[in-house]
C-alpha cells in the first residue's frame, strides 16, 4: 500500500502500537507525550508500559557534562538504536547523574509540577471525550491533537494525534503501519491518497500546504483508494 | 522628641507604618518603640516557618490578626524536594489557639496542612475571617467542610493550586444558611463540585466579588451563576464548553446576554476546557480587563487567542501559553500598551518547537510595551541582541525570568553565551528584585550581576556558570540578596565558605547537583550555629559511611533564631 505523497523523507517505522482505540485512548499513550514523566504518578505509569516505544524514540543522549545534554529532543525521526540505560523512572524526586543522562532531568523546565498536572490530565480528558454518535470533530488539549482517520472499505474510523508528527511522511509512514495490520491488503498495484476535511468542510488533498497550515485547519482524514 | 508622646501617639503613627520591612526597622529604634510596634502589630509575615517558632511569634505579637507563613522551599514546585520534606502548619495553629490570639486571617504557602489542623483553625477562631492556601498539601474536603461550617464570619476561602483528596462529601453545603459574607471563594483546583449548592451559596451572597470556579462547572451553571453575581469584579471560568445538543444555542444566547451585564468584571481566568467558538461570549467584558490568565486554557489556539486578545486593550496583566506565538505577542505589543507583567508558559515541554516562542515575540512586546516590570517567557530561544534591546526598551524590569527550554542553549545566532543580554537587562532595569537565568552562562554573567543588581533579592541560577568565580561575584555585590538557589551549576566549596556570614543576612540558600562537598557544608554548620545546614539525601543511610569529600547532591540552608528542626524526616541530615 502507498499513500501518494511525493516527499523525500526517510521512513521510520518505529512507531509501532498505534492501535489507537476509540474511548481507550490511556492504554496506548502516545509516545510524545510520555517524554515527561518525571515526578507524577500519572506520568510514570504509563511509562513503565511503554518504555520500548520511549527508548526508541529517543536519540542518544549522554554525556556526565551539564553543557552537553540535549534535554527535549524530539526530532520526529527517531533513532533505530535502541538505548538500553535502565529506564528507571520513579516517583519521586531523586535527581542523580543517571536520570540525567537518561534524558530529562528532574524540574525541568521549571513549571510546578501542578500545572503541568493539569494541562496533562487536560489533555487526557479532551482527547478521550469522544461522542458515541461517532461525530467527533477534531478534539485536543496543549499536546494533543486527535482526529479520525477513515479509511475507504476499513468499517472501523480511528483516531490519530497529529500532534506527534511534524511532518507529513511522518504522518502517513504511521498511518501505513495502523492500517496495515488491519487490512490484508492486495499488494498489487492498490494505491490510496491521503485527505483531509478542512475548517470550512471541503475534502483536499494532503500534503498541498505547509504542515503547520494543515495541523490548524484539518478536522479529519480520509484515505480514499486511486482507480479500479 | 517622639519619647514625650505617650505610647498611644507613637501607635497611632505606627498605623501608618504598614509594609513589614518598615515595621521591621521601627521596631529597631529602641526599647520603647519596640515595645510599642509589637503590642500594635496586627499583620505577621513569616518567610521562613522554620526561621522561628510559634511560640516566639506568639509571645511577640499577641495582638496579631492576619499572619503569612511560608514552608519548603520555592524548587519544592518543581519536584526538587521529596515528599515529607516538612513544612507543617498545625504547630502554628495549635499555638495560636492556646494563646488566644484574635486571628483573623491565615496565607500559606507550599505548607503541609492537615484536615485536624484546619479542623482547629475552623473552631478557634471566631473572628476568623479570610483562608488563602497556595500549593499546599496534606488535606482532604472534609478539612474545607470545617471551615466553611465553622467560620461564621468568612469572607475569603481562596484555593490555588493545592493538592487535594476530595471525598463524597458536599464540603460546599456545609456553608450554613446563615453565611452571606463571603467577598472571594477559589476552588479552581479541585475536581468536582456541588453544583446546587453552589448556586444557592452565591445566591445568598451578594458581597461576593471573587469566584474562581472549576471544571465541573458547565457553561449552564455558569450563567445562571452570573446571573445571581453581576457585581463580580474578579472571575474563573470552569468549563467553556457547549456539546452539540439542540438546547445549546439557547444556552450560549443566555450566556451572552448575561454577560453583558456583568460590566464590573476586570480580571478573568480559568477556561479550563474550552470549546473556542463560545468564545465571542466574552467580548463584551474584554474591553474593562485588566488581568487575563488564559494559562490553563489549553484549548484557545492560534487564530482565537489573537482575536480574543485584540479586545483587550487595557490589560495590565496577562498570563498565556505559548499558542500565542510570536505574531501573536506582536498583536499583545499593539493592543495592550498598559502591559506592566506578561507571563508565557510552554504548552510543549519537549521544546520540539511547534508552538513556541522566541526572542522576535519578546523584542515585539518590549517595543510595544514600555511599561513593562514582570515578565515569566518560557521560550526556544533567545539572542544577546534581542535581550539587549529589550533592555533598552524596558527599564523598569522588578522580576525578570527568562527560561529558555534548552538550558544550556546559546544564542543560535552568533553561537555566544547570553551573557551580555542579561548583562544589559541588570545594568539597566536598576530596580530589579528578582532574575531567573536559563542559556549558556559563563561566570561573567555572574560578574555582571554582582555588579549591577543592587537591588537583586532573589536569585534562581540552573545549569550555568563556570567556576566558583561565579557564585561568589554574585555573595559580594548583592548586598540585598535574601534567596539564592542553584541547581546543576560548577560551584563548589570555595564559593560556599567564602563569606559565611553573608548568609545570616539572607533567608535561604538552595543548592543541588553542584560541586559542595559534605566536609564543607559540615564546615559552614560549625562556623555558622544560627544557620540550619540541611542535607536531603534520599538514596541511602543518613549519617554512616559518608566520607567528608563526598558531593552533596541536595542543600538547602537557611538562617534561624531556634536551631535543628525536630520534624525533619530522615532523609534530611541537619549538620551542627
Amino acid at each position: 500500500m502507498e499513500l501518494q505523497l511525493a516527499l523525500a523523507l526517510p521512513v521510520h517505522n518505529s512507531v509501532k502500537g498505534f492501535d489507537l482505540n476509540d474511548g481507550d485512548i490511556e492504554s496506548k499513550e502516545p509516545v510524545a507525550s510520555q517524554l515527561w514523566s518525571y515526578g507524577g504518578s500519572l506520568e510514570s505509569k504509563k511509562c513503565l508500559k511503554n518504555k520500548r516505544s520511549s527508548e526508541e524514540a529517543f536519540g542518544k543522549m549522554g554525556g556526565g557534562v551539564p553543557q552537553t545534554f540535549p534535554l527535549m529532543v524530539w526530532s520526529g525521526q527517531p533513532n533505530e538504536e535502541d538505548d538500553r540505560k535502565g529506564q528507571n523512572r520513579k516517583t519521586s524526586s531523586i535527581v542523580n547523574k543517571n536520570e540525567v543522562e537518561e534524558n530529562h532531568a528532574v524540574g525541568w523546565p521549571p513549571i510546578k509540577s501542578w500545572m503541568k498536572k493539569q494541562l496533562h490530565q487536560q489533555q487526557q480528558q479532551q482527547g478521550g471525550r469522544v461522542k458515541n454518535d461517532g461525530v467527533a470533530e477534531r478534539s485536543g488539549g496543549r499536546n494533543s491533537l486527535y482526529v479520525k482517520v477513515k479509511m475507504e472499505g476499513v468499517a472501523i474510523a480511528r483516531k490519530i494525534d497529529l500532534r506527534l508528527f511534524h511532518s507529513y511522511q511522518a504522518l502517513t509512514n504511521t498511518l501505513i503501519s495502523m492500517f496495515d495490520r488491519e487490512q490484508k491488503f492486495d499488494k498489487n498495484g492498490v494505491s490510496y491518497t491521503l485527505t483531509y476535511q478542512d475548517k470550512e468542510g471541503d475534502w483536499l488533498l494532503a500534503g498541498d500546504v505547509p504542515w503547520q497550515t494543515f495541523i490548524e485547519s484539518v478536522q479529519r482524514l480520509g484515505i480514499v483508494r486511486n482507480g479500479g | 522628641m517622639m519619647n514625650y508622646f505617650p505610647d498611644e501617639v507613637l501607635e497611632h503613627v505606627f498605623d501608618f507604618v504598614t509594609s513589614h520591612r518598615d515595621r521591621n526597622a521601627v521596631s529597631l529604634v529602641c526599647k520603647l518603640w519596640f515595645r510599642v510596634e509589637r503590642f500594635s502589630r496586627q499583620r505577621v509575615f513569616i518567610g521562613n516557618c522554620y526561621a522561628i517558632s510559634p511560640e516566639r511569634l506568639v509571645t511577640r505579637f499577641p495582638g496579631v490578626k492576619a499572619l503569612t507563613l511560608k514552608g519548603k522551599p520555592h524548587f519544592a514546585d518543581f519536584n526538587l524536594v521529596p515528599q515529607d520534606w516538612g513544612g507543617y502548619v498545625q504547630p502554628w495553629i495549635e499555638a495560636l489557639a492556646r494563646s488566644r490570639i484574635g486571628l483573623e486571617e491565615l496565607r500559606l504557602k507550599r505548607m503541609v496542612v492537615s484536615d485536624e489542623s484546619l479542623d482547629v483553625l475552623s473552631r478557634s477562631f471566631t473572628n476568623f475571617k479570610s483562608l488563602v492556601l497556595v500549593s499546599c498539601e496534606g488535606f482532604t474536603t472534609d478539612g474545607l467542610s470545617a471551615i466553611a461550617a465553622n467560620c461564621r464570619f468568612l469572607r475569603e476561602l481562596d484555593l490555588q493550586e493545592n493538592e487535594i483528596e476530595e471525598k463524597k462529601n458536599h464540603w460546599l453545603g456545609c456553608f450554613p444558611d446563615s453565611c452571606t459574607s463571603l467577598v472571594s471563594l477559589n476552588f479552581a483546583c479541585l475536581k468536582e463540585i456541588n453544583l446546587v449548592a453552589l448556586e444557592k451559596l452565591v445566591a445568598r451572597n451578594p458581597n461576593l466579588k471573587s469566584l474562581k470556579l472549576n471544571r465541573a462547572v458547565p457553561l449552564e451553571a455558569l450563567q445562571r451563576i452570573l446571573m445571581r453575581a453581576p457585581q463580580l469584579v474578579d472571575l474563573g471560568t470552569g468549563s467553556f464548553v457547549l456539546d452539540h445538543d439542540s438546547d445549546d444555542s439557547e444556552t450560549y444566547r443566555k450566556l451572552k446576554a448575561t454577560i453583558l451585564k456583568c460590566r464590573s468584571i476586570r480580571n478573568l481566568s480559568g477556561f479550563l476546557e474550552v470549546t473556542p467558538r463560545c468564545l465571542p461570549a466574552i467580548y463584551p467584558i474584554c474591553f474593562n480587563l485588566t488581568y487575563l490568565n488564559l494559562s490553563y486554557a489549553a484549548g484557545i489556539h492560534g487564530s482565537e487567542l489573537i482575536k480574543l486578545i485584540r479586545f483587550c486593550g487595557k490589560l495590565q496583566r496577562l498570563w498565556i501559553l505559548d499558542y500565542i506565538g510570536d505574531k501573536g505577542l506582536e498583536v499583545v505589543a499593539s493592543t495592550c500598551k498598559d502591559l506592566q507583567e506578561l507571563r508565557v508558559f510552554p504548552s510543549d515541554f519537549f521544546g520540539a518547537g511547534h508552538a513556541a516562542v522566541t526572542e522576535t515575540g519578546l523584542v515585539a512586546i518590549s517595543t510595544g510595551c514600555p511599561k513593562l516590570n514582570s515578565l515569566l517567557y518560557f521560550c526556544q530561544q533567545m539572542t544577546n541582541a534581542a535581550l539587549i534591546a529589550v533592555a533598552k526598551n524596558c527599564p523598569n524590569f522588578i522580576r525578570f525570568r527568562l527560561c529558555i527550554l534548552d538550558p544550556t542553549k546559546p544564542d543560535p545566532v552568533t553561537m555566544q553565551p547570553l551573557d551580555e543580554g542579561f548583562g544589559a537587562i541588570v545594568q539597566s532595569s536598576k530596580r530589579l528584585r528578582r532574575l531567573s537565568l536559563s542559556g549558556l552562562l559563563t561566570d561573567r554573567v555572574f560578574l555582571y550581576i554582582g555588579m549591577y543588581a543592587e537591588q537583586l533579592e532573589m536569585l534562581s541560577i540552573a545549569f550555568a556558570g563556570e567556576s566558583d568565580k561565579g557564585m561568589v561575584y554574585v555573595l559580594n555585590g548583592c548586598k540585598k540578596l535574601r534567596k539564592l538557589e542553584i541547581r546543576d551549576s560548577p560551584f563548589g566549596d570555595m564559593a560556599l565558605l567564602r563569606d559565611v556570614g553573608k548568609y545570616e543576612t539572607m533567608r535561604s540558600l538552595w543548592m543541588s547537583s553542584c560541586e559542595v562537598t559534605l566536609g564543607a557544608c559540615k564546615t559552614l554548620a560549625e562556623k555558622m550555629p544560627r544557620l540550619n545546614v540541611e542535607i536531603i539525601n534520599e538514596n541511602d543511610q543518613m549519617e554512616f559511611g559518608h566520607e567528608d569529600s563526598e558531593k552533596v547532591e541536595k542543600m538547602y540552608l537557611y538562617r534561624t533564631l531556634v536551631g535543628p528542626r525536630k520534624d525533619a524526616p530522615e532523609f534530611v541530615w541537619t549538620l551542627v
